[in-house]
């Protein structure tokens, strides 16, 4: 189970630089769609690393659906080395997205996010718009569902 | 229009649209609330569940 509120907290506490995609971002343009897992695009700028390891570290992460025990060190290096990270944490699932198909790097669609307060940290989330944009580009039928509802959403509230 | 926007348009009829305006309604702390506590229910369900296939065996 992903405590969503707890992750985004912890994130906003270490002023982590992210903007929250995927299904989250998806719930609070107003979808009722159920997802399981916080997707953010993180900045790879060194410091926002630095800060992302001190957030996540000791929360355990770990390579989701990996056999346990494999030599798995959630440190700088490794988020320098990698770009898109599936881990389970003691908060529950989390993904690090260096690139999001689509939108490209936090550099690139930071100027498509909205900030809002949520459970007591700013935030940046993924505006509707580039949010189906990405979706749309990323071409996976199992998305074609929730963006008929985000393009209803985007109709009603005119986005 | 190409395919995939005819399926998508075939989806939007689907959509429940009383949903989309109950969540609407709700603030965004609110809505992403609103999916842990689903999280939360599924998981209690599905150790009901467990227990109760575990007990007719």
């Amino acid at each position: 189970m992903t405590r969503f509120g707890e992750l985004l907290h912890t994130l906003g506490a270490a002023k982590v630089d992210f903007i929250l995609v995927g299904g989250v971002a998806a719930a609070a343009h107003g979808s009722a769609r159920a997802t399981q897992d916080l997707d953010i695009v993180y900045s790879r700028g060194p410091e926002n690393l630095k800060k992302l390891v001190v957030a996540l570290a000791p929360l355990q992460p770990y390579l989701r659906g990996a056999p346990p025990g494999l030599p798995f060190r959630f440190d700088e290096e490794t988020l320098r080395q990698g770009l898109n990270f599936t881990l389970t944490t003691s908060h529950g699932w989390i993904d690090l997205l260096g690139e999001i198909t689509g939108g490209g790097s936090f550099e690139d669609i930071v100027n498509h996010a909205v900030a809002v307060e949520v459970f007591g940290v700013g935030c940046l989330i993924l505006d509707l718009p580039t949010l189906i944009k990405t979706k749309r580009a990323a071409g996976r039928p199992k998305d074609l569902e929730a963006l008929a509802e985000l393009e209803v959403i985007r109709d009603k509230i005119g986005s | 229009m190409n395919s995939v926007d005819q399926i998508i348009e075939i989806y939007k009829r689907d959509v429940d649209k009383t949903l989309v305006d109950a969540c609407l309604k709700r603030t965004i702390e609110e809505r992403i609330q609103a999916l842990e506590d689903f999280e939360t229910f599924l998981a209690e369900l599905r150790k009901q569940v467990v227990k109760k296939r575990d007990a007719v065996r």
